[in-house]
């Protein structure tokens, strides 16, 4: 740090010691323990663009420093790139290991797996394939940048997760449960019932029909609900989609009603033991609940300190790189929509529906801003205001401003559903992120199939 | 490295293998059409996989300077964990490797000041008014090593070039997003950069009229982006991984044609200038092409070595391993052949044909359908069923053979299998997308549903 020449200085450093369990059907693929090291420097000088070095080998950091320099150097920038001031902070944050995964015999997590799989495997022969994978790291994080910040992070993440893939003939269907927590060893026991009920579904989806495509009332479980903020406005709400671009700012301007007054969503990088928490960004800012959406209005935006500064907002606490390979971007941590009435529960929201779709379970979904994908991993026929026959394929297609201005029906029973996996963006994936949602329901969408 | 490690290796375990790999990249990145930042990326690491006791293990790093003895015992502590396996190790060739150009120099001698110029001139070509336009250009220079304790080498250098583009405008609440690339080995010829940049353009101007999207059950073509939701089922079920699980709906089918009789597909390590190819894979098989389909019918699934070990077949050398973890099943380069081969002669090029008209030359004939350029969501669903439903992302609508116009909020589904029965035409728009080659096809009867 003292030795760099450049206006800007930021260096992290990190160390990760992992394990892997992997099962495919009955056999155990893998069962390894890793160390992964490496650092990332990045550097800023006046008039002149971001310099960037990643590398693996340590001992070269002072010649990466210098890289960089030189990098930034042979950027020319007409604007300058400004930083948002936040003040440097010098801190140890070590985040409850929650049993430590580094003392844990390999052989006690194989166990553990094989359960869960044991769990899948059991239900039917039906079940032809299991898929099931346990993972764990303790990262150690130092950031350091010459504004005199000087941190110290200690993360540590578990991941369990499961696909039960059912067959009959010539039909292929698939149940999928995923557990990833900000936590350790002892929070990963217990789910058996978990991974049985999934297998049981995909058992049960190969005797179901594909749904009907069409526009539908739909409600959403707690599970997709929290994918669908996500896609849907959460993207939208990173900063950098907007802040070099004069037309999807006044498309995103702070104010404009998006929603009916039952819908207020946020992120908060800084809830309490989420697998998206962590106290503070890869730029050192500390994490923070920033509301997005309030009675339906746009109020927020997540940032970095770069997008807050050529925004004339103040950061968020959401620049986070996955590693020392990649350079922070704006992303989310832990996205949610907030309850609606306490009491008012799934029975409210279906009651008035004669023929709708209820999609639960969420394999994934992706955004283009505007428009947005969405895949249930299951759902029901809701007929004459009660949940009717189990349906497959169920793929909701939705659109940001049509789709979130027809929710209008929250329920009070908030979930966060901490899922493995992650989110993708600029090819850094997967980024540990959670999403927490209560029952929602949508008056009209778009649901892909037959017609 | 390798030698020692595997020297090592030979006195305290029955067998060995391993993978070293070194990559550096270097990339530019222009955001909305300002050059601002340049990083460089340099990382390097060892892969170890073991046989003790008739049991596999595996263990990798990225120390800087690896110790092979430290590296060995958590391979073995990983073994003693592991399944057996009759797993046998390629022996030394007995010819050389197969002779096929990975390395460019051009490429690799590429300064930062060319990877800055020949970003410059593809965001200055695509520059409006009305548009934010991302460039990157990244430069790749690998080196990677093989060896294992039978006796077999295997090394190559490589080089890589993607230059991607991506486009987006926003007018009011529509969102329209266009992108493309070029990838190679070598660096593109003024012939590919004007490729990629009639390439978008034709798809931007295709779409700034917006028209109601159709729907029932309609003939639509996909382009070879668009593809992507019918090709990866396909991708999965010819995996020996998948057949081994007997989750594969083509394990029983060799021979058997599933397909349109004028369909083949291959995978081709081989292919010149491919950033895929390769003489040898991760697990030092010697590299061929492996036929998938041969005119619609199932032909070779492929395999690496643990795979093909357990199916009782020999490797097709598509092993890969990264650095953590075990080596595992990867196509190399995919390459659709249809008809009598005239659109596979010159797969060395970005583009076979001259960049044509949108839709390949396949709409003339239709009275009312879509073309397909891009799908939200793909992969998240049920893939290896063959069924797929997603928005679209990015489709226009035919009329009486003419592109009407863009089409937003509509879903499209079906089933790869059903699908590909009957190809409806296939276009003369054949191009490499990433490491597939594949020209547009027009497939009958796909579902096309809208709000």
């Amino acid at each position: 740090m003292k030795q760099s020449r450049a206006d800007y200085t930021e260096i992290r450093v990190e160390r990760t010691w992992s394990s892997a369990v992997a099962f495919r059907g009955r056999r155990l693929e893998t069962a390894t323990v890793s160390e992964d090291q490496g650092g990332f420097v990045r550097v800023l000088n006046r008039g002149r663009g971001w310099g960037i070095a990643s590398f693996t080998s340590l001992d070269e950091l002072p010649a990466m420093v210098r890289r960089a320099n030189e990098l930034s150097r042979a950027v020319r920038m007409e604007e300058p790139i400004c930083l948002a001031d936040t003040a440097p902070v010098v801190a140890d944050a070590k985040l409850d290991l929650d049993g430590d995964v580094r003392g844990v015999p390999l052989g006690d997590k194989k166990k553990v797996l094989e359960a869960y799989n044991g769990a899948m495997l059991a239900v039917s022969k039906s079940i032809v394939d299991t898929q099931a994978s346990y993972r764990d790291e303790v990262s150690e994080v130092w950031y350091a940048n010459s504004e005199g910040a000087a941190l110290y992070q200690l993360r540590p993440e578990v991941v369990v997760s499961g696909t039960a893939i059912g067959r009959r003939n010539g039909t292929i269907e698939k149940g999928l449960e995923s557990i990833g927590l900000r936590k350790g060893w002892r929070s990963v026991q217990g789910f058996e019932e978990r991974f049985r009920v999934v297998a049981q579904r995909a058992v049960d989806l190969l005797d179901a029909p594909r749904v009907r495509g069409g526009a539908y009332p739909v409600i959403l479980d707690n599970e997709l609900a929290g994918v669908f903020i996500h896609e849907a406005f959460g993207h939208l709400s990173e900063a950098d989609f907007v802040y070099e671009n004069p037309q999807a700012r006044e498309m995103m301007t702070l104010g404009r009603r998006f929603g009916k007054r039952v819908l207020n969503a946020g992120d908060n990088g800084a809830a309490a033991g989420l697998r998206g928490t962590l106290p503070f960004d890869d730029e050192g800012t500390p994490t923070q609940d920033t509301p997005l959406i309030r009675e339906g209005i746009l109020v927020g935006r997540l940032h970095s300190r770069e997008t807050a500064a050529k925004l004339g907002e103040r950061p968020t606490g959401n620049a986070r790189a996955i590693s020392f390979r990649h350079p922070p971007i704006v992303r989310m941590t832990n996205t949610y929509i907030a309850p609606g009435k306490a009491g008012v529960g799934f029975n409210d929201l279906i009651r008035d529906i004669k023929l709708g779709v209820y999609a639960c379970g969420a394999f994934g979904g992706q955004t283009m801003l505007e428009n947005f994908s969405f895949t249930a991993g299951w759902g029901y026929m809701i007929r004459d205001g009660q949940v009717a026959e189990l349906v497959k394929d169920v793929v909701l297609a939705g659109n940001l401003f049509q789709t979130l201005d027809r929710i209008d029906h929250i329920a009070g029973d908030f979930t966060w559903n901490q899922m493995g996996g992650g989110c993708g963006k600029g090819g850094q994936f997967p980024l540990p992120v959670t999403e927490g949602a209560p029952h929602v329901r949508i008056e009209e969408a778009l649901i892909g199939g037959d017609v | 490295m390798i030698d020692r490690l595997l020297e090592t290796a030979r006195r305290k375990v029955d067998g060995a293998d391993a993978l070293w790999r070194r990559e550096e990249q270097t990339a530019v990145a222009f955001e909305s059409g300002r050059l601002k930042a340049a990083g460089i990326s340099e990382e390097a690491g060892l892969n170890l996989r073991v046989l003790s006791q008739g049991r596999m293990g595996v263990a990798g790093t990225t120390a800087a300077k690896p110790d092979p003895e430290a590296l060995l015992e958590r391979a073995r502590a990983s073994a003693e964990l592991g399944e057996t396996v009759d797993l046998a190790f390629p022996k030394a060739a007995a010819a050389s490797l197969p002779p096929i150009p990975t390395y460019f120099d051009r490429t690799a001698n590429a300064s930062l000041d060319d990877l800055i110029a020949l970003g410059r001139m593809v965001v200055e070509r695509l520059a409006r008014p009305d548009c934010q336009i991302n460039v990157s250009v990244e430069r790749e220079v690998d080196a990677t090593a093989v060896g294992n304790t039978a006796g077999a080498r295997g090394e190559y250098r490589g080089t890589g070039i993607a230059v991607t583009a991506d486009v987006t405008r926003i007018a009011g609440d529509d969102v329209l997003m266009v992108y493309d690339h070029y990838v190679g080995a070598d660096m593109p010829s003024d012939g590919d950069l004007e490729a990629l940049i009639r390439s978008i353009e034709t798809r931007l101007s295709a779409a700034l009229t917006i028209v109601t999207p159709p729907d029932g059950s309609l003939p639509v073509v996909f382009t070879p982006a668009g593809l992507a939701a019918v090709v990866l089922p396909l991708e999965q079920a010819l995996s020996g991984k998948t057949v081994l699980q007997g989750s594969s709906p083509l394990a029983d089918k060799v021979g058997a044609v599933m397909f349109d009789e004028r369909l083949s597909i291959i995978d081709d390590p081989l292919t010149p200038g491919r950033p895929a190819s390769r003489p040898v894979d991760d697990e030092c098989v010697p590299s061929r092409a492996t036929g998938l389909v041969e005119r619609g019918a199932v032909g070779r699934f492929v395999y690496d070595l643990e795979t093909a070990a357990r199916a009782k077949t020999q490797s097709t050398g598509n092993g890969r391993r990264g650095i953590f973890g075990k080596p595992h099943i990867g196509y190399t380069n995919v390459l659709f052949r249809i008809g009598d081969g005239v659109h596979g002669a010159h797969v060395g090029a970005q583009h076979a044909a001259p960049p044509s008209m949108l839709g390949g030359g396949l709409i003339a004939d239709l009275d009312d359908g879509l073309i397909v350029d891009d799908l939200i969501g793909v992969g998240q669903g049920n893939v290896i069923s063959g069924a797929f439903s997603h928005p679209v992302g990015l489709a226009y609508r035919v009329q009486r053979g003419e592109v009407t116009g863009r089409v937003k909020d509509a879903a499209v589904a079906g089933n790869a299998y059903d699908l590909l029965k009957r190809i409806g035409g296939v276009g003369t728009d054949g191009r490499w997308l990433g490491s597939r080659w594949s020209p547009s096809l027009l497939l009958e009867g796909v579902s096309v549903a809208r709000r």
